[in-house]
């Protein structure tokens, strides 16, 4: 009897450690050396091509729907390129999110890479909406064509100030473990954070 | 006084060298014969829980088994964490997570030692529930009228999980922050946000307040949730017990309370967005999923776990039984029915409601409603008239079985009869003497032709349930001359009827209604509570009891005892 219950008590306090154990549990998460993230918001910005109806379309419309003009917003999407100790790591386009393209443009990725010091260079450039428009992603913007045999005069409005470049180049320097942090600041500068050189 | 014995009486017999040759018949070796001598159900998962049930019983009886309890475990550990997570709210300030957290760590007196034991408690709560499912899993417990329970548990357990989360993200340590920003990666997987939420959590900003309000907010609604599917989940008991015994209960706490002063959870370092975690302490009922997320991507995780949940979901409708091979739901004979409620009550579903009768006789009668209905068949053994039951199963089913077992056995003066459960340890006896059956039936001839009558293996007559099993069976087999009847139940807490045990119990000594009639002889009735995989137990009880009716005077069997004439004889009265 009395090993019996010095079993059983032996084995509750087993259990109850390893349900200890289990809420502490050393387990490893490391996997990169170091690493670059890069995390911002940038307004989006779009270019509007707008064309004058002419009177025969106007008419054909219902009268509630008699917009003289015609526009067509075409969101403009950022280039990234990013190169790391002179090599490029991440050559890409970044869309404005939302179903139209109007909402802002994120950009959320990290990049793994080794301690130590390394040149790193980071662009994020509007793209002319000629180069957008050949991608699949970019929105097809308005047949020429079709705006020229109207015979409405189509405006480009140009890209907005809040859709300029931003870049950022210069060396960081990251110990094991470490992140550098590529953010923009409120006034569109890209800036870089590190664990020693915080706000 | 009808005889009750467990495990222990059973180990201390075993002690004593109490193994007779006229033990219940055991299995030979082969594969082949382990597999013909598996009761019907029977399953890996099924037999693995009588292995532990088995072990469990011998350390702890079956009375303080924690398994039998998990369930009940859960609600306990439900309410420490209400009790400490109060406390801990106390200091817990949203503008300064760490900083607050950090201060209650530091009260080695209390805090550190309170935060331990809501932090183990959640943890063991977790492993209870995954116990308690596996154990419903294993018997089937699952489809039909129980699939509410089980979606439902699988919701609570959803909720739990999520709540621990939050929980982990308020002390925002290097584990919260994992949490955090693996949480907000897999969420950032899905195309429903218009900003990444994995931004919220890179330094570009200091995290803001409302963060820590809004998950400070589900810690404390998520129980809300907890309480209310904790009710959907028991709604189709009666009596549902919430609470484990008080022994195991408080023995419980006071471990958890042990350990958690003795080795309390660290603390983390503070979460640093700047930083790569590296080495750390993770609770893994919680974060088991944070190597998977980091190594395979958010997507994986979704389609894994989507996955898995949605099998768990569908788990009632893939344990569900062909059509026409699942017990048919209880009936009630209305023509037997007298109105006295006792199956009413002891319903452990509340399947059975009491209606006015259409049949011109005044008074109520009995109402099964199959939907409710889990075919337990604890109404047929509440039932006097034996009116109610399911097809096959009913008191009058019992005896015409009986009657035929009888006639087939033919017990001797000093014969025993093991009546009981086809899920304890008799429906692995039944199963193990119906592959040897020959083997047996030639050891009891050779027994006979010896001049030892009565010391052959004991006959085993299996129910469903102890508490399906109608009074009138032991009866019966008492006055038709057997040495006497071993009633292997299983024990209480493991009664997949629920309360079937307590009721037989209660109609065997207590004389509730369908009582064992004063006229039985109580000396020729034993009981023994033998799970499953104590089949030993079994064997150790009949050893004993065949001793103990080998110095009574021989049985005498009714001669002019019939049980249709019986039956007929209530028939007429109606």
């Amino acid at each position: 009897m009395t090993v019996r219950r010095a079993a059983a008590a032996v084995l509750a306090v087993a259990m109850a450690a390893a349900v200890a154990f289990l809420s502490r549990v050393p387990s490893e998460f490391g996997g990169a050396d170091a690493l670059i993230r890069l995390s911002w918001r940038a307004d989006g910005a779009s270019v509007e091509a707008c064309r004058v109806r002419p009177a025969e379309e106007l008419e054909a419309l219902p009268v509630h729907m008699r917009n003289p003009r015609e526009c067509t917003r075409t969101p403009i999407p950022f280039a990234l390129h990013v190169s790391v100790g002179g090599r490029p790591v991440v050559r890409d386009t970044v869309f404005p999110r939302g179903a139209r393209g109007d909402q802002p443009v994120y950009v959320f990725r990290d990049l793994p890479v080794e301690a130590g010091r390394a040149a790193l260079s980071v662009r994020f450039e509007p793209v002319p909406t000629d180069a957008a428009d050949s991608r699949d992603q970019a929105p097809a913007p308005p047949p020429a064509a079709s705006v020229a045999a109207a015979e409405s005069a189509a405006v480009a409005v140009p890209v907005p100030a809040a859709a300029s470049a931003a870049a950022w180049d210069g060396e960081v320097e990251l110990a094991a473990g470490e992140v550098a942090l590529v953010t923009m600041d409120e006034r569109g500068t890209l800036v870089v954070r590190t664990p020693t050189a915080r706000p | 006084m009808i005889n009750t014995e467990g495990a222990q009486g059973a180990r201390r017999a075993t002690a004593q060298g109490h193994h007779g040759p006229g033990g219940v018949a055991s299995a030979p070796g082969s594969r082949r014969a382990a597999k013909a001598q598996r009761p019907p159900g029977d399953n890996a998962g099924l037999r693995l829980l009588a292995r532990v049930d088995a072990a469990f019983n011998a350390l702890y009886t079956w009375r303080g088994n924690p398994l039998y309890h998990s369930g009940a475990l859960v609600v306990a550990c439900f309410a420490v964490l209400m009790v400490t997570g109060v406390y801990l709210l106390l200091f817990y300030r949203i503008g300064a997570p760490y900083e607050s957290v950090a201060g209650i760590h530091a009260q080695w007196w209390g805090g550190r030692w309170i935060r331990g034991m809501h932090r183990y408690v959640s943890d063991l709560a977790v492993v209870a529930t995954l116990f308690h499912g596996f154990r419903m899993f294993a018997q089937r417990r699952t489809w039909g009228p129980r699939a509410l329970a089980w979606v439902s548990g699988v919701v609570l357990l959803g909720i739990f999980f999520v709540c621990g989360w939050t929980g982990y993200v308020m002390a925002w340590d290097a584990h919260g922050q994992l949490l955090a920003v693996e949480g907000a990666r897999l969420l950032d997987a899905l195309p429903v946000f218009s900003e990444p939420l994995g931004r919220a959590f890179t330094g570009e900003e200091p995290v803001p307040d409302a963060f820590f309000f809004m998950n400070l907010f589900a810690h404390i609604a998520l129980p809300v949730g907890i309480a209310l599917f904790l009710w959907v989940h028991v709604s189709r008991l009666a009596r549902a017990q919430l609470l484990p015994p008080k022994p195991l209960m408080w023995g419980a706490v006071v471990l958890v309370a042990t350990v958690a002063a003795a080795w309390p959870p660290p603390l983390g370092p503070e979460a640093d967005p700047l930083r790569l975690p590296d080495r750390v302490p993770t609770d893994w009922a919680y974060g088991f999923w944070l190597p998977a997320a980091r190594s395979l991507g958010a997507g994986w995780v979704w389609v894994v776990g989507g996955g898995v949940v949605l099998v768990v979901l569908m788990v009632p409708l893939l344990t569900k039984p062909r059509a026409g091979t699942a017990p048919p739901p209880s009936w009630v004979n209305p023509r037997y029915c007298t109105g006295c409620e006792q199956c009413y009550v002891d319903c452990p579903y509340e399947a059975i409601s009491m209606v006015e009768r259409d049949d011109g006789r005044d008074g109520l009668v009995g109402l099964v409603d199959p939907a409710k209905c889990v075919s337990c068949g604890v109404c047929a053994g509440s039932c006097a008239p034996m009116g109610v039951g399911p097809p096959g199963r009913t008191g009058r089913d019992q005896l015409a079985r009986v009657n035929d077992f009888v006639a087939q056995v033919q017990p001797g003066p000093r014969d025993l009869v093991v009546v009981g459960c086809v899920h304890g340890a008799a429906g692995r006896v039944a199963a193990e003497g119906a592959a040897n059956a020959e083997e047996t039936a030639d050891a009891a001839e050779d027994a006979r032709a010896a001049g030892r009558n009565g010391a052959g293996a004991p006959r085993t007559f299996t129910v469903g349930c102890v508490g399906n099993l109608h009074t009138s069976v032991i009866e019966y087999l008492v006055r038709a001359g057997a040495g006497g009847v071993v009633v292997a139940a299983c024990p209480p807490r493991d009664c997949r009827s629920r309360e079937g045990v307590k009721w037989f119990d209660e109609r065997v000594r207590n004389g509730r209604e369908a009582e064992l009639q004063d006229r039985v002889d109580r000396s020729r009735i034993t009981v023994v509570y033998a799970a499953s995989g104590e089949a030993r137990v079994l064997r150790d009880a009949v050893s004993r009891f065949r001793s103990r009716v080998a110095s009574m005077d021989a049985a005498l069997a009714e001669q002019d005892f019939d049980v249709g004439a019986e039956c007929e004889v209530e028939e007429d009265a109606t």
